[in-house]
């Protein structure tokens, strides 16, 4: 169940699980405004990656991996890690 | 569990950001689906579905209120827009990164 530090190693892992079962994993944003922090988790109910932050530069790269596994979802998996544009 | 269009969705969405600003989570779950309506059957029944290749599943929660929508690939770009857009709106209550590297004295945000 490991906590990322670095955004970059967490966004690896996330695209990389994702792929190897797409209909079983899923990415959960949770948001705290009182609190003031951002926390991303993908799991496939085995494998579970997290990264949390405080950070207002991360809310876009969250944001925008979350698009982009949107996007490998609602695509034809005929190919992986490209992204369609048809 | 309320089911609605991408629209609705998202209007909702602004709304529990907005309840959620003094107090509690705004969760977000995104998953793919493949368009199934009944129940996974158990063995011994023949399974007479066809899976769909290009949905996905949207939920939000704020613990209390439970919201959904299912995007598939004709309304995604529009949809990943508007949604982006609102989370960035929304997610606003960070801190910001400090220019200076030195930063002895942190500053709250509100």
């Amino acid at each position: 169940m490991p906590h990322y530090q670095s955004w970059e190693e967490f966004s690896r892992a996330a695209e990389k699980l994702y792929l190897t079962d797409p209909m079983k994993v899923r990415v959960v944003l949770k948001y705290r405004h009182c609190d003031g922090n951002l926390c991303v988790k993908v799991t496939d109910d085995a494998v579970c990656l997290q990264y949390k932050t405080d950070q207002a530069q991360d809310v876009k790269k969250i944001e925008k991996l979350q698009g982009k596994l949107m996007r490998f979802m609602v695509s034809k998996e005929s190919h992986s890690m490209t992204m369609e544009t048809d | 569990m309320v089911l609605l269009e991408n629209d609705s969705f998202l209007t909702e969405l602004t709304r529990l950001f907005q309840k959620c600003r003094t107090t509690g989570s705004v969760y977000i779950t995104l998953k793919k689906y493949d368009g199934r309506t009944k129940p996974v059957p158990r063995k011994g029944n023949p399974e007479t579905f066809e899976p769909v290749d290009n949905k996905c599943l949207i939920r939000a929660t704020d613990g209390k209120k439970k919201i959904s929508t299912v995007v598939s690939t004709k309304e995604v770009i529009k949809f990943q827009m508007a949604y982006s857009n609102l989370l960035r709106a929304h997610i606003d209550g960070l801190k910001k990164k400090d220019k200076k590297s030195k930063s002895k004295k942190t500053k709250a945000t509100q």
